[in-house]
């Protein structure tokens, strides 16, 4: 659809450029070289202050938290993306609610499994993120199988053509609020993948590289985590997004892989997964695998930013400013901690 | 040394000076460098980060102060206290106050916090009251209603059997009912959720009437609904309290006897009016704790302000070894320096220190910041230079000519007697409300256009001026000292004169032999051949004009480079310039008055200065016979053309190769540089050094000479010259086409808008016709010819310039002086 990008700056120019203006706010080496040099979170909190952040901590009163902290940034966050939200046009407003629905599901999964631990609805509300919250959210507690679930709560939000294949599911335990998290995230990934294809252009090109890494990245993750645990292989090959560069082959042998090293076989057919499964380690100057893949994630997100008159960029901004956001709260617990040894371990964005 | 009455035309003598400042004192004495606002820090410490300085932790409870006072301002906002505006400027408290404001401070903020907590409980349990109230109410006139209006659905009549149960105190079946408040925005996907958990065994009934309650925590009005729900069974009653909890749904307790609930209802009315005395007598607390702080929290906002720029200022010093001192480098006007000096000693005596402060002048390499002292006239007119770059360290400053060449140049392109007198007057209220204006801002737009007043009111009067040369009133003429051209009786009869439109007036016969005074002669107003004539005349004049501007740009140049004392340029750069632009321009000057004075309608020769100035170059020599001007024309362009030709050559590498001399002579006689390195170095040490920039100094001898960049340098330099003069030349000429765009626009608004209208011959009506056309050109004389036009003016004024006339001298390549100011008005405009 040449049209659409011709077009684009339109209906979304404003919004792009707003977006690369927040870009330009993330912070670089040089402030990362500052802030781990930091000894108390008030020297943080003079630093941020010379940052894009500005003044978002000059009203909380001393001493500061690493709660607050993660609060304020979350809440900054979450400000410039509504308004990003409010301001937008089809289909990119359609684009960003797309965004809303991951968090949504991970607000629904902590929400059950709270209350599957009996733990009172008002004091999980608090810990839900903001970017998923809608009004139905906090009346989950009455649904005790998923069934229920679907038909009471979930029925009247965007998230029910998702919910479809969860409902056969008889209990709500552990292992099967697993197992719901990652069926809902497959449909969620799928869906949002055909939705950005249907887009088309740079959109489709950009948006398809980040969510098929994403598909790819769940199925990796899914297949290390079930290994000695109940999950049948067939169960666990249901849960396989289906929109990434391992299906179908890839998935197929992920899906007979009985050990971590056959999974790794598997990556070795694929470049760029070789890449990032090795030098995995858990030694102290070794990085995890998890870090790994938030560190080509990362990559994938700044590329977003090299293409112009696509969605890209808004989902590259975010996932960027949270990737910069646990960084900062990485930095903030090792000070507050007084554990310095793992203080270079967050993931560089620029 | 200059003195400093000619500060505008230089900027201030600068010097770089050490403070040398007792660490008890430094403070006091920081503060009253900052009440003079005379002085600019230079950061000693760019390599340690803004947390690890010696007054971090000042900052930071300066700031904290500064967090506590604005959570209390924000509470005044809330509870309409409005703070005291302080009449007189507090200067900075003594540093031991600090401690003294913390603690003050944060026994306002907890106690404030408290008394806020306490009525946050007292104004939920007010909530509380309220709302069982209106739910009581709710509940009673439903029961009553289901009984009066009999309701047809099958389910209102279930409900209406159990209601008559539940008032008998005889239920059978466990039917229940539970009420409670709803956010009005709740309310839908509330009743739909109830139906989607409980399906058809609910009843519920939300009432019409909504209802505004104030959050007690936030303080927003929220508007709520009253519910009633009906159901079966204890396991519905678990799942339906879950989903009120959910929706964040507010219970209360309903008794099922109607007597009952007339009771409690009564009961409650008392308890609330108890609630109510308690509530307002904790809100006049509050209110009487806020008024107490409100007398003085605007003085002391500005105080820890203040407070805290002077711990950042603290922050750039170095601390010496036996940290007892503080040293701060900073940059100061050289005739300030008494007052420096003073201000240092005030410090001192108000920490009764021991030792003074000491301001030790020191020598240095670096190029000082530009000053220039301005007053509210000068400085729109130096801001104009200031956008282009700020003038390197005392170089000639071109906003002392700007005051006027750039007025004069804008009203060339408008030159027009009624839009200047417009546009004077416009600028004359603007000063007459000047101290209105000053005081608020207008936003963005109208401050532009007010800081700019002073050149507005220059830039209209020397419209009404050129208005006045052009003879040209918005279009139309002024004949003040009557035309000097006649109509001899025997020329035309009186027929020929009525029944012609157009008649020649040939020179020779109806010129009456005495010029028009001043101006044009308003007779080619109504010329057919005016725009010939006009053109002619303008074109010259921007000619004229701009190469005498230009000219006085290179005699600039001769102000610097004698200042600097910098020879070189002034024979290889300067002495060429000169020459070249008058062999060639100069001599097209003085070519256009000699035709001027000499060449008449009769001339048998007319020639055109433009061939003349191309053949002179083309065909080098030979004058065409009616191409001459006069005798001996030929030779004398020759000797300028060869006098221009050999000033290019002497651009170009005059300057290198002399320099590429000195460099060898200077390299034979010293041998090597580290000795000049050392007697540099030597006299840096004394401290009552000449400060006069030597030679040496102005001329890139270093110990690396690169003949290649200098050549290139200069080769760029002359290329730009030259072909700049041809093409700056041709740039003038703007002034005639946009004062010639100009008066075409004012013509075609009178004649579309105006004359067309009168020459209607519609009789009194037209009179009516008239007022609404007047209207429309009134209007948009006023929105093109004076805001639209007079922008477009304004920047090609702007543009000769900056390009046309400062590349000639200016290099604008230095940086502002920014003295440190705790003045709270800069700070402000600053914001």
């Amino acid at each position: 659809m040449a049209d659409s990008e011709f077009l684009f700056n339109v209906d979304h120019g404003y919004l792009e450029g707003l977006c690369r203006g927040f870009r330009s706010g993330i912070l670089t080496q040089g402030d990362y070289l500052n802030l781990v040099q930091c000894e108390t979170l008030e020297d943080l909190k003079l630093h941020l202050q010379s940052t894009d952040y500005g003044t978002f901590l000059q009203n909380e009163p001393s001493p500061l938290q690493v709660a607050t902290i993660d609060d304020k940034l979350r809440e900054k966050l979450v400000i410039e993306f509504q308004h990003l939200r409010n301001h937008s046009l089809a289909p990119l407003s359609q684009f960003l609610d797309y965004i809303t629905y991951s968090y949504m599901i991970d607000n629904i999964i902590l929400l059950i499994t709270g209350t599957l631990h009996q733990r009172a609805i008002s004091e999980l509300l608090p810990k839900c993120h903001p970017l998923g919250s809608f009004e139905q959210m906090a009346s989950i507690s009455i649904a005790s199988t998923p069934a229920e679930l679907y038909n009471a709560v979930l029925v009247d939000t965007p998230l029910a053509p998702f919910f479809v294949e969860c409902i056969s599911e008889q209990d709500m335990d552990e292992m099967n609020i697993e197992i719901i998290r990652n069926t809902l995230y497959k449909a969620y990934l799928e869906s949002f993948y055909n939705f950005c294809q249907n887009i088309g252009g740079a959109t489709a090109e950009v948006m398809g590289q980040i969510l098929r890494f994403e598909a790819d990245r769940r199925a990796f993750i899914i297949t290390i985590n079930s290994f000695g645990t109940e999950l049948s292989k067939d169960d666990r090959a249901k849960l396989y997004p289906r929109c990434g560069q391992l299906y179908p082959d890839g998935l197929v042998k992920l899906a007979k892989a009985d050990d971590y090293d056959q999974v790794q076989n598997v990556a070795q057919y694929y470049g760029e997964y070789r890449n990032i499964f090795d030098n995995v380690g858990n030694g102290p100057s070794e990085k995890t695998l998890e870090d790994r893949f938030f560190e080509h994630e990362v990559k994938l997100n700044v590329l977003a930013f090299q293409q112009q008159f696509h969605f890209g960029v808004f989902y590259g901004w975010l996932k960027l400013k949270e990737q910069e956001s646990r960084n900062v709260v990485w930095i903030a617990e090792c000070i507050a901690q007084r554990n310095r040894g793992k203080i270079d371990n967050y993931v560089p964005i620029f | 040394m200059p003195s400093a009455s000619v500060s505008i035309f230089r900027s201030e003598e600068m010097t770089l000076a050490q403070l040398y400042l007792q660490a008890d004192a430094a403070y006091n004495c920081v503060s009253a460098l900052g009440e003079l606002g005379a002085v600019h820090f230079r950061d000693l410490n760019p390599d340690i980060n803004a947390f690890q300085r010696k007054f971090v932790s000042e900052v930071r409870r300066c700031e904290d102060v500064e967090r506590q006072i604005r959570f209390l301002m924000k509470e005044m906002q809330k509870a309409n206290v409005v703070p005291d505006k302080c009449t007189e400027i507090p200067s900075a408290p003594l540093p031991q106050e600090l401690f003294q404001m913390q603690t003050q401070f944060m026994k306002y903020e907890t106690d404030l916090k408290q008394i806020n907590n306490n009525y946050e409980t007292l104004a939920r349990h007010e909530l509380e009251l309220q709302e069982l109230d209106v739910v009581l109410c709710m509940a009673q006139t439903f029961f009553n209603d289901v009984r009066i209006t009999p309701q047809s659905v099958a389910m209102a009549e279930i409900v209406e059997e159990a209601v008559d149960d539940l008032d008998e105190g005889t239920a059978l079946i466990n039917i229940h009912f539970i009420c409670g408040t709803i956010r009005n925005d709740h309310k839908f996907a509330f009743e739909k959720l109830l139906w989607r958990v409980c399906l058809a065994n609910a009843f519920v009934r939300i009432s019409e009437q909504d209802y505004l309650v104030e959050d007690p925590k936030s303080g927003e009005s929220i508007w709520k609904s009253t519910f009633i729900i009906f159901f079966q069974g204890d396991r519905l009653r678990k799942r339906i309290e879950k989903i009120c909890d959910g929706m964040t749904a507010t219970l209360y307790p309903c008794p099922d006897d109607a007597n009952k609930r007339q009771v409690m209802i009564q009961g409650l009315a008392t308890r609330l009016e108890d609630v109510r005395q308690v509530l307002k007598q904790s809100k006049d607390h509050q209110v009487n704790l806020l008024t107490e702080i409100s007398h003085s929290v605007e003085e002391w906002f500005i105080k820890i302000r203040k407070m805290k720029a002077i711990f950042h200022t603290l922050n750039l010093f170095n601390v010496d070894v036996t940290q007892k001192c503080l040293i701060a480098e900073c940059w100061c006007p050289v005739f300030q320096l008494a007052d420096i000096q003073n201000a240092l000693q005030r410090g001192s005596e108000r920490s009764q220190s021991s030792v003074p402060s000491i301001l030790h002048r020191i020598r240095t390499e670096e190029s000082p910041p530009t000053y220039h002292r301005t007053n509210k006239f000068t400085t729109a007119f130096q801001s104009i230079v200031d956008a282009y770059g700020v003038a390197d360290y005392q170089e000639v400053n071109p906003a002392l000519y700007t005051v006027i060449t750039f007025p004069f140049l804008f009203a060339v392109m408008f030159g027009d007697c009624g839009h200047g007198l417009l546009m004077f007057l416009f600028a004359v209220w603007l000063i007459y409300r000047e101290k209105k204006f000053m005081k608020e801002s207008n936003g963005e737009m109208f401050d532009t256009i007010f800081n700019g007043r002073y050149v507005i009111l220059l830039m209209g009067a020397f419209a009404i001026y050129t208005g006045l040369i052009y003879n040209d009133v918005m279009s139309k003429s002024l004949n003040i000292f009557g035309t000097g051209w006649i109509f001899p009786k025997d020329l035309y009869s009186a027929e020929v004169i009525n029944n012609t439109k157009q008649i020649a007036m040939p020179p020779d016969k109806t010129f009456s032999g005495s010029p028009y005074p001043f101006g044009v002669d308003p007779i080619w107003q109504l010329a057919l051949n005016k725009l010939t004539f006009l053109n002619s005349f303008k074109m010259k004049l921007s000619v004229i004009l701009g190469i005498t501007h230009m000219l006085f740009g290179v005699i600039l140049s001769l102000f610097n480079h004698v200042y600097f004392k910098n020879r070189v340029n002034i024979v290889m750069v300067f002495i060429p310039e000169v020459i070249f632009l008058l062999s060639i321009f100069g001599y097209l000057v003085i070519m256009i008055f000699y035709k001027w004075c000499i060449v008449t309608t009769f001339s048998e020769r007319k020639p055109s200065l433009l061939i003349t100035l191309i053949n002179m170059v083309l065909s080098i020599g030979t004058v065409k016979k009616d191409q001459q001007l006069y005798t001996g024309q030929a030779g004398v362009q020759v000797f300028l053309v060869v006098l221009a030709v050999i000033c290019v050559p002497w651009m170009l590498l005059g300057k290198p190769l002399y320099l590429y001399y000195r460099h060898k002579h200077v390299y034979k006689r010293s041998g090597n540089y580290s000795l000049i390195n050392d007697n540099t170095a030597i006299n840096d040490d004394d401290p009552l050094l000449d400060e006069q920039p030597s030679e040496e100094a102005a001329e890139p001898i270093g110990n690396e000479f690169e003949f290649g960049e200098i050549f290139i340098n200069n080769a760029i330099h002359t290329i730009e010259y030259v072909l700049g003069c041809i093409s700056n030349t041709a740039s003038y000429l703007r002034l005639w086409a946009l004062s010639l765009a100009h008066a075409e626009l004012s013509e075609v608004l009178w004649n579309m808008e105006i004359s067309k209208i009168i020459n209607l011959k519609i009789g009194h009506a037209g009179a009516f016709v008239l007022f609404g056309a007047f209207a429309g050109w009134a209007g948009s004389t006023v929105a093109i010819l004076l805001v639209m036009e007079g922008l477009s003016a304004f920047l090609h004024a702007l543009r000769l310039h900056w390009v046309e006339f400062q590349n000639k001298f200016y290099s604008g390549m230095g940086y502002l002086f920014q003295p440190f100011t705790l003045d709270v008005e800069e700070w402000e405009d600053e914001n």
